[in-house]
Formats: C-alpha cells, structure tokens, sequence
C-alpha cells in the first residue's frame, strides 16, 4: 500500500481539504449563552487521516456536524476543498453516522443510491455506482438485503458506501464503530483503511477510542471538554500500511499514553 | 405424545365453541331465546339472505365513506398537528382529550342534523374513527428517528425530499396502525348507530329482530357483522404485509420503534 503514502505526498503541496480557521461556538442554553467551542484551528491537508479525540460533551459532534455544513457556527471559518459550506454539499463532504442510520424500507443499493436519487441521477448510471460502491466496501451480491438483514457491521459499510457515493474528496465520520462488538470495531478499523487507501479520500474521523484513533490516524487531535479547544495535535508516525501487530509495540503503546495523559488532565 | 401447536388448539376451541353453541340450546341447557342454535340461525340467514344482502350493502357503503372521511382527514390534519410543531403544543392536548370522550353522545344530535338516513351514520362513523388516525399519524411523524432526517440533509436532501423519502415511508407503520384502529372504529360507529336510530343497515336488523325478540335473525345479523369485521382485519394485515416487507423480520431496531404505535400513551393523556 505504498501508493497511498505516494499519493498523499503528492497531494501535500496543494490546497488543505479541510480548513477550519477561529472557529467558536455559542449556544443559547437555559441559563444563557453556554460556549461549546472555542479558537478552534485545524488545518487538514488532502489525503490525510485525521481523528479527534475528546471528553463526551466536548463538543466534537458538534464540530463534525459545521464541517458538514449541518450546524452553523457562531463565528470563524471552515473551508471544505477551499470554499465556505454554509448547507450540506455532498459532492465535497461525506457523512457516516455512528447510528449506521440506513433507512429500513429501503434496500442495501437503495440505500446507498439515495444520495444520487436526490439529485435525478439516471436509474441505471445510479445503480451501477451503487453496485460498484458495495463492491468497494466488501458487500458485492449483497445489494438486495434489507438493512434488518444486515449485521452490524455490515451496515456501517454500507453507511461508508452511502458516504463515498458521490465521490467527495472529504469524508467525516462521527463515531461510526461505537456500537460495534470488539472484534466487529478492528476488522471495520482494518476495512476502513483499506478503503482509504483505495480512495484516497480525506478523513476527519471521531472516536472515543485511543486504540482506534492512534491505529487509523495520520494525526490525532485531542480536545479538551467543554468548551472545546484544540490542546494537543499528536502525529502518528507509524509506518502503513497498519497492522494488529503495531498495537502491542512500545511507539504505539507510547502514543495512546500521550493522548490519554491529556485526555485524563484535561481540565 | 407430543404437545399439540398453539393453532391446533386454536382450531379446537373454535371447532368447541361452535359445537356448544348448536348443544346448548338443542340440550335445553339455555332457552333457544338466548341463544338459538347455530344451525338454525344459518338457516334463517340462508332463508332471508335477500333481506341480509341488501343491509349488508347499506352498511358496507356508509363503512365505507366514513372510512374514507376519517383515513383522508386523520392523515391530513394528524400530518399538520404531528409536523408543525407550534399547531402540535397547541392542538395535540385538545384531540388527545376529545378522544377519551365517548363519542356516542353527540350522535342523537347528529341525527338531529343529519337525519335517521346514512348521512348521519357516515358523519358519526367518520368523527369516531378520525381520533386514532389523527393521533397515530401525528404520533408517528413526531417520533421519526432525528437520525434519519440528519442523514437526508446530510446527502442534500431539500424539504420537499425530506418529506416524500423519509417523513412518508418513516411514519407508514404507525400510521397503518392508526388506520387498522381508525378502520374498526368507524365499523363499530356505523353498527352501533344503526341499532341506536336507523331504518336500515345491519344493525337496524339486530335492533328490529331484537323487539320481536326473533333471536336466530338477530344472531344471524351478528355473524354477518363478525364477517365484515373479519373480512375488514384480513384485508388490512394483508395490506401491512405487503407494504412493510422490511420489517416482518423485527430485527431493525428502528423500524421496531418506528412501528410501535403511541396510542395507548396517546388515550390515556
């Protein structure tokens, strides 16, 4: 999987992905104006593999959800492939959802179509790059099932399908593996990778855990809790492609100690 | 042996049921005035099948059109108070009360303004089973998984979309369930006010053979509307089964909790 770190350098010197520049966060709570987010500033550069980390609370969902042009925030900028995203632009920016949120009355190509269906796509161009889609995430022939029918895990990689669909160079995942088994959560950790390295996609990824964090990431940034700053950014340098075995040497062991040391004194 | 099947029991209590009710009276257990045996009230229906028919018509046509009133207006306004939510704060307390009213009461002043004629059964049927129509569908349009509609926008979904692909197929379980209550309640409030006040339909023959205390024509009046009742519930399942394919299997967790209907909480508000 050399060509991923190729194309990743090649990618360097060209615009950042993800540009978020000042950001804060205000919301109005029961008891007045409650900051969420504060001076946040994260550049991500194309190709890169960023996760954040942070506190429950922290205000990193919420964070995720301005980049996706869900939310808007109370004042700073965020450039998604150097445009503003003021609405949800899915040509630029993919979602995963921790819920894999797939929707049940719909099957599993349905689903991942949805998007393109949004947009009057031809029924036959939609389908072909659904199927190809699932063939990406490992589901090829499973197309016809139901979600109900799926595990899992396999609906998180139908969610990843529904995410790339219309192939945008940014994709943003929210917990996606929070509610799978153990084993369920490496293996997806493993696909994921895989996935990325074929796509070569940008990936600003949130998880609660260090393990996954420091295994998927280029860097990890750790946010502090409420209101969010930005306290430390942690570049992993363990070579790829990643394999089990990294997690039980010293490098990784010490990386997942340093984010956990501000994690835990965090104020 | 081997513990008979919950149906084979089933079947048997029926197959017993029937039995008694033909023994019962045939034995001198009870006076056939209670209850006529079954054989001899088939063969009053069979004798006076012209006369049955032609309630039966009357009966299934003011069904009918309360069910269409009380279907298209409880979707219609249960859409409006489940989606906006300021008309929710405002009207949900008032339905959700008018619903524990029994509803019966108004119907002498129904038939005050709309005559003895089936325009009075229709308005009373369609009032009676507007609530839980009105309720479950607002019920079920509140209760959509926020997930979905966040993923929709996410894809760029613009509000008419949000509606047509996910409000509509999201709500559907919830709302066929309020529609199969809605359905039943409008056959009860068609029969029930044929008894009360009327010159035709099944029920006006429950209540007129009842006076001449003929009790095989008014048991036989009874099956006829057992029939249409059981008719009206296979006719829905068949309609759940077919529009709900993705949920027969009751593994989607949402589809679980999109399907529970809200009603019972709903009532007792």
């Amino acid at each position: 999987m050399q060509h991923v770190a190729g194309l990743s350098g090649a990618r360097a010197g060209a615009k950042a992905a993800v540009e978020v520049r000042g950001l804060s966060h205000v919301y109005a709570g029961r008891d007045g104006a409650v900051p969420a987010l504060e001076s946040i500033d994260i550049t991500v550069p194309a190709g890169r593999f960023v996760v954040i980390v942070g506190p429950s609370g922290c205000g990193k969902t919420s964070l995720l959800m301005m980049l996706a042009g869900l939310r808007a925030q109370s004042s700073g900028t965020i450039l998604i492939d150097g445009r503003p995203i003021a609405r949800p632009d899915p040509e630029r920016v993919g979602v995963v959802f921790q819920e894999a949120s797939l929707y049940p009355w719909l099957t599993a190509v349905e689903n991942v179509e949805f998007p393109l269906a949004l947009k009057h796509a031809p029924r036959g161009e939609r389908r072909d790059r659904a199927e190809a889609m699932l063939k990406l995430v490992g589901l090829e022939g499973f197309g016809s099932r139901h979600p109900h029918e799926l595990s899992g895990g396999m609906k998180q990689r139908v969610s990843i399908a529904r995410g790339l669909v219309q192939d945008p160079p940014v994709l943003l995942m929210d917990e996606p593996f929070a509610a799978l088994d153990e084993q369920t959560r490496m293996t997806m950790g493993h696909e994921l990778l895989r996935i990325w390295g074929e796509t070569s996609k940008t990936v600003v990824f949130i998880t609660h855990s260090l393990t996954e964090a420091v295994y998927l990431a280029d860097e990890v940034l750790v946010m502090s809790a409420r209101p969010g700053r930005i306290l430390d950014r942690i570049t992993v340098d363990l070579p790829r492609p990643r394999t089990y075995q990294m997690m039980a040497t010293e490098a990784f062991g010490a990386l997942r100690e340093r984010i956990w040391g501000q994690i835990r004194t965090a104020p | 042996m081997s513990r008979p099947s919950p149906r084979t029991v089933r079947r048997l209590i029926g197959i017993l049921i029937l039995v008694l009710w033909e023994a019962i009276p045939r034995l001198g257990i009870l006076p056939e005035l209670f209850i006529p045996p079954l054989t001899k009230t088939l063969h009053v229906l069979w004798l006076d099948r012209a006369i049955y028919a032609a309630a039966l018509l009357v009966t299934v046509y003011e069904v009918a059109v309360a069910m269409l009133i009380a279907c298209g207006a409880g979707i219609l306004i249960g859409s409006v108070v489940g989606g906006v939510a300021g008309v929710r704060r405002l009207m949900l307390p008032v339905f959700s009360s008018l619903y524990a009213v029994p509803i019966v009461i108004l119907y002498p002043v129904f038939t005050a303004w709309f005559g003895i004629g089936s325009e009075s059964k229709i308005v009373f049927a369609g009032v009676y089973g507007f609530f839980p129509v009105m309720l479950s569908t607002a019920a079920g349009i509140r209760t959509i998984d926020e997930q979905y509609l966040l993923a929709a926008r996410s894809m760029g979904a613009s509000l008419p979309q949000l509606i047509a692909r996910v409000v509509i197929p999201a709500s559907i379980p919830t709302v066929l369930a309020g529609l199969r209550l809605g359905g039943a309640l409008t056959i009860i409030g068609v029969v029930v006010s044929e008894m009360l006040t009327s010159a035709n339909g099944i029920g006006y023959l429950v209540t007129k053979n009842r006076t001449t205390l003929d009790s095989p024509r008014v048991f036989a009046a009874i099956i006829v509307i057992l029939a249409l009742s059981v008719v009206y519930d296979i006719a829905v399942r068949y309609i759940e089964r077919r529009t709900l394919v993705w949920q027969t299997a009751g593994r989607g967790e949402a589809a679980r909790r999109a399907a529970r209907p809200a009603l019972p909480a709903q009532a007792a508000a």
